[in-house]
């Protein structure tokens, strides 16, 4: 199978990922929970995670990286930590529903600040039209639909200039795009474990920049155990439960590897065979390609919509030859209603640091016999 | 003699016994006793006493100093600070 989904979760991972996990469930149990040597060789792997994850997002205070469950759950937390019911609340319009169901079930006022596709000044100003008044602001780094790299250091800078605490999404950029988290300035970064950073599913991460934070689940941390109340302080008030060890190790395994070949270098392998496919697939007037005319604005992920094919019977063909991708909306309505394919969707083509270009020319030649 | 650095959380704890650990000084993570920990559950950073003096040095100039210095004597009492006991 030619693995053309990273978009929506690394498959193909480092082998040191599954070795950790493997190792971690047998030798590992739960830090925080006793003293022996398992549980603190538990925590000891957990800080070293924390520790990458500051080192790779340029953070000097590795307490505020916070494990969560996903990327999603990461969101969950951030936006209620900062908006309420009424709220003002400032989006792109190339969010993902972990960003608008959240805001929507807050019953938040909901301002999507949209603007044509890959185009970084037009995103700019219409933020910079609405943040007067917003309790916080919304910005994803990598569009997951279209992999529009949005110009999040432009638009914190407007949040910082105005007051208003912005949330970065950085589920599709995360080890593949750069962040310099205490740079940017933002009140939280969210992020997977299983997609960039190569790590297992059931891992996500939220970076935040102080302890102002609101719990979104309560429970035991192993601190602090007399009080009714979670801790005040981070990472303890945000992490409640037995955390995913093995799921933590091995997002240290893949987070080591990423840091080893730099977010820079597997951008520039991801683009070039963007790149390479956009180039391939030109061959088709039938194929619309979604593509920045400045492939400095674009991602690792190119989205087509291929005439006279729906996009999900496109996207089983292709399955069927054993091309994997993703068709439809890709859980992120608002991208297609700013990109004008709502109606009808897109195939989504991402690829990661183990595709090759030999993959990308049998795969482009499917989809071009499947256009005709 | 023994002396328990106490920290807020143990992921402070562990970055302090390792800020101690690069400087040569041997600090090892462990459960705060019982009668240390008025909030119950917490850790501490394990230093010898002949240790102590650097090992706040160190940590003090790391940014790292701990809450409170509470004593065990080798017959395993502790000297708890007044505001603790």
């Amino acid at each position: 199978m030619i693995y053309l989904d990273s978009a929506a979760t690394s498959l193909q991972k480092p082998a040191a990922v599954r070795y950790a996990v493997l190792d971690a469930m047998a030798e590992l149990s739960s830090p925080g929970r006793g003293g022996y040597e398992t549980a603190m060789n538990a925590a000891e792997t957990v800080l070293d995670c924390r520790l990458a994850l500051a080192d790779l997002f340029c953070m000097r205070e590795p307490e505020r990286v916070v494990f969560t469950s996903s990327a999603t759950h990461a969101l969950n937390i951030a936006i209620g930590s900062l908006a309420g019911p009424g709220d003002r609340v400032v989006i792109s319009g190339y969010e993902h529903n972990a960003v608008w169901r959240p805001l929507h079930a807050l019953r938040a006022d909901i301002r999507v600040a949209a603007s044509p596709l890959f185009d970084q000044d037009a995103a700019v100003e219409a933020f910079r039209r609405l943040l007067p008044g917003a309790k916080a602001a919304v910005c994803c780094h990598v569009s997951n639909v279209f992999g529009y790299i949005l110009p999040v250091e432009r638009i914190a800078a407007l949040c910082r200039e105005q007051g208003v605490p912005l949330i970065v999404d950085a589920s599709q950029s995360a080890g593949c795009v750069g962040l310099d988290f205490d740079r940017l300035g933002c009140a939280f970064a969210a992020m997977p474990g299983h997609k960039g950073l190569l790590g297992p599913q059931g891992t996500g991460v939220l970076l935040c920049r102080d302890e102002n934070v609101q719990p979104l689940l309560f429970g035991g941390t192993g601190s602090e155990s007399e009080s009714p109340d979670m801790p005040p302080y981070l990472p303890d008030r945000l992490e409640p439960g037995t955390h995913n060890v093995p799921g933590i190790a091995g997002l240290l395994a893949g987070v080591r590897w990423v840091a080893g070949r730099t977010p820079h270098e597997l951008l520039h392998h991801e683009r070039g065979l963007m790149e390479l496919f956009s180039r391939l697939l030109e061959a088709s007037p039938r194929i619309r390609q979604f593509r920045a005319r400045d492939s400095g604005t674009q991602a690792g992920v190119l989205s087509v919509s291929i005439g006279g094919v729906d996009c999900e019977e496109a996207a089983a063909r292709l399955g069927a030859e054993g091309v994997a991708v993703r068709a439809g909306l890709h859980c992120a309505p608002l991208a297609h209603r700013t990109a004008g394919t709502l109606e009808t969707g897109t195939v989504r083509f991402s690829f990661s640091p183990f595709n090759t270009a030999d993959e990308i020319r049998s795969a482009a030649a499917k989809v071009l016999a499947l256009a005709g | 003699m023994y002396y328990l650095l106490t920290y807020r959380s143990l992921t402070y704890a562990q970055r302090s016994a390792r800020i101690l650990e690069r400087a040569g000084v041997t600090g090892t993570v462990s459960r705060l006793p019982k009668a240390a920990s008025p909030k119950g559950c917490a850790y501490c950073v394990v230093v010898a006493a002949r240790h102590l003096d650097r090992a706040m040095d160190i940590l003090r100039r790391a940014g790292f100093s701990p809450m409170r210095v509470i004593t065990r004597r080798d017959d395993g009492t502790l000297e708890v600070p007044d505001d603790l006991s």
